[in-house]
């Protein structure tokens, strides 16, 4: 009982140190963000990485997701004889829940982990200790950069996931089951507001982007120095990533509705 | 056995403790680097030495006691002013910390790049300059991935001088290279020690190069050091040295002090 | 660096393809107008507006020709509606706007329907002739209770 309660406080008081360090890291990210020299090739390096490299499989999944999309709704619509709501509810989901969350998920497996291992494997052969001998902080020099371009990247992908769905279920709907391309079009169009819908949809994907970008990069950077470490802070990256977006998902469509 | 600070001495270690968990690595340790010398730092894995290099770099905070590099202690610098100290420092990481995503011409002109105004050409220049000095030739534009070991290894020694450093600290230069990158290295450290003045602290376990080159040796054990002279320590009674070296180190040790310029042992 | 410039392309292309989808995510789909200044902006006062919600579209014909910009509640507690249309079409002084629904239970739009007068509606201007939504529930009660005339006002 005594080792439970006080593995429970241990626990707690650990987390607790954890989030400050955390807050404090982000400080310095963000101090780092004002900082000359403004990295601007490290910067276009990193979205290299987190957002070229990740257009292929973001483009991939929202067309896959699109079919998906199209033959079930079309299928539960068809029911009610409501064919034609087809984009209208394809491109609520997409546009408010489905882009950003899914684009956020595979951001955080694809270019969240990378940048975790890259930076983790810096700190392992003391790359990172390089750079302080060299009186460069690696804050400035390595994760600032990778944390920009994995929060800039996230709303980008999450809109080309987006048109990526949208045109999956076009193809599915309009061009496998016949519907009209004209009123799936344009019931897409009168059901999305701008304000309710794409607005609230971009500032989740930002949201998301620098959650991800705050996680992979600390996981990274405060990770045991070997290999073993490396792959904890790995997968460390994935999982908190991929919750904290969920959670944070469901607390930004409650906000947005007050 | 380190003496009181003198001004001969470049960096000095004061009472300093340190202890990683429970494990404790130093505890009150005196250490004194003399100026201008090659200090060697040896000791088995894991007595400390990659740490006491940290330490001197500042990127390792001592619990208790000071270190202080140039007369300046490192215990109240946060790590913008530690920046000022580490450009009057050079150092060679044991696996040469060479950014991999660079081009090896890129990884030296970065302190360049960072803390001067030098044109492209000058910048261009010295490194190249330096990548002669350690008899490395074409290989600007290969990443630090693509070098073998001796040339990593050496690679990194040129961007530890690139900003020409007053104090070179150098982890476990030799480990892992074959006899012939033993000896370039080797060399180098002597010529900039001899030719160009910079203090030079190595640790190794590398016997017979260590003693080779040392000015002052510095034995490290349970997280206490002795440090004198190859020949004072030769002479000294205390079994721990001799334990250490083994018959071996104090037979070399020994002759080493008959006939001070040995030739290679191999 | 210089063997980057393929890289720093392909990034180019990625931010201006990432930009191009949020820009038709918004501007397309979700309908912001940048500096949309030519809209002809029309008033229509009705009884009821039913389900009648900003953004729903205006539509001659059935084309779509324009959108509701914003409802109130005037003085006369009666609903205010605040049309935006195409500026081009030439709506007669006598046009009326009825509001309509696409289908039994789709989303409702508003219809106009041209006069024959010469003189044209300018912007700010009010529709004489309007007509409320159907009151679904009244319709339904219609039908079972064989009261035709349905509610009447």
């Amino acid at each position: 009982m005594k080792a439970v309660v006080g593995g429970l406080g241990r626990w707690v008081t650990e987390s607790i140190a954890g989030l400050g360090e955390m807050t404090i890291f982000a400080g310095r990210i963000v101090r780092a963000l004002w900082v000359p020299p403004a990295r601007g090739a490290l910067i276009r390096s990193a979205l290299f990485d987190s957002g070229v490299l990740s257009l292929a499989l973001v483009c991939a999944s929202g067309l896959t997701v699109g079919f998906v999309l199209g033959l079930q709704l079309y299928n539960t619509l068809s029911r009610f004889g409501a064919e034609e709501s087809l984009g209208t509810a394809v491109g609520l989901s997409l546009i408010r829940e489905l882009g950003p969350v899914l684009t956020g998920l595979l951001v955080a497996g694809r270019a969240g982990s990378a940048t975790t291992a890259e930076i983790g494997a810096m700190k392992a052969t003391e790359q990172l200790d390089g750079l302080r001998m060299m009186a460069i902080d690696p804050v400035h020099f390595v994760v600032m950069p990778r944390a920009v371009a994995l929060t800039l990247v996230m709303p980008l992908l999450s809109a080309v996931f987006v048109l990526c769905g949208i045109g999956g279920a076009y193809l599915i709907g309009v061009e496998l089951l016949g519907l009209d391309s004209g009123s799936y079009l344009a019931n897409l169009e009168n059901a999305i507001q701008f304000r309710e819908d794409v607005l609230q949809s971009l500032v989740k994907s930002l949201v998301f982007g620098l959650l991800l970008a705050w996680i992979a990069t600390w996981r990274g950077f405060s990770c045991a120095p070997h290999a073993a470490g490396v792959s904890r802070a790995t997968t460390s990256t994935v999982v908190t990533a991929s919750v904290c977006i969920l959670l944070a998902d469901y607390a930004l469509t409650a906000l947005w509705a007050v | 056995m380190a003496g009181p600070e003198g001004q001969s001495d470049h960096v000095v270690f004061e009472q300093v403790g340190l202890a990683f968990g429970r494990r404790p690595v130093f505890s009150g340790l005196n250490l004194a680097f003399p100026r201008q010398k090659i200090t060697v730092v040896m000791g088995e894995s894991g007595a400390g030495k990659s740490t006491l290099l940290r330490m001197i770099g500042g990127l390792q905070r001592p619990d208790r006691g000071e270190v202080r590099v140039a007369g300046e202690s490192l215990a109240d610098l946060d790590e913008t002013a530690l920046g000022r100290v580490r450009r009057r420092l050079g150092m060679l990481f044991q696996n040469g910390a060479l950014l991999d995503s660079m081009t090896v011409f890129e990884n030296i002109a970065l302190p360049l790049r960072e803390h001067t105004e030098q044109s492209e050409e000058e910048i261009r220049r010295m490194v190249h300059q330096r990548l002669r000095d350690v008899g490395l030739g074409d290989v600007d534009d290969l990443l630090p991935g693509e070098l073998s070991g001796g040339m990593l290894r050496r690679a990194a020694f040129a961007r530890s001088i690139v900003m020409a450093p007053e104090i070179l600290l150098c982890d476990e230069p030799f480990s892992g290279l074959d006899p012939p990158n033993v000896s370039r290295i080797e060399a180098l450290i002597v010529h900039l020690n001899r030719n160009l003045g910079l203090t030079v602290i190595v640790s190794s376990h590398h016997m017979a190069s260590s003693l080779r080159m040392a000015d002052q040796l510095c034995l490290m054990r349970a997280g206490a050091a002795i440090s004198g002279t190859p020949a004072g320590l030769a002479s000294s009674q205390d079994s721990t040295i001799a334990n250490f070296m083994g018959e071996d180190g104090v037979s070399y040790l020994a002759g080493l002090q008959d006939q001070p310029s040995a030739g290679d042992p191999s | 660096m210089q063997e980057s410039s393929g890289r720093d392309l392909a990034v180019g292309g990625f931010v201006l393809l990432g930009l191009a989808a949020i820009a038709y995510l918004s501007l397309q789909i979700g309908g912001v107008s940048l500096g949309h200044e030519g809209g002809l902006v029309l008033v229509a006062r009705f009884d009821d507006i039913g389900g009648l919600t900003p953004r729903s579209p205006v539509r001659v014909a059935g084309v779509k020709v324009g959108r509701v910009e914003q409802i109130d509640l005037d003085e006369d507690l009666r609903a205010k509606v605040i049309l935006d249309v195409d500026p081009g079409l030439g709506l007669s002084i006598d046009t009326a706007a009825a509001i309509r629904t696409a289908g039994l239970l789709g989303d409702q739009f508003i219809a106009l329907e041209p006069g024959a007068e010469d003189a044209y509606l300018e912007s700010g201007e009010e529709f004489m002739f309007t007509e409320s939504a159907w009151n679904v529930d009244a319709l339904v009660g219609a039908l079972v209770h064989g009261d035709a005339t349905g509610e009447d006002d």
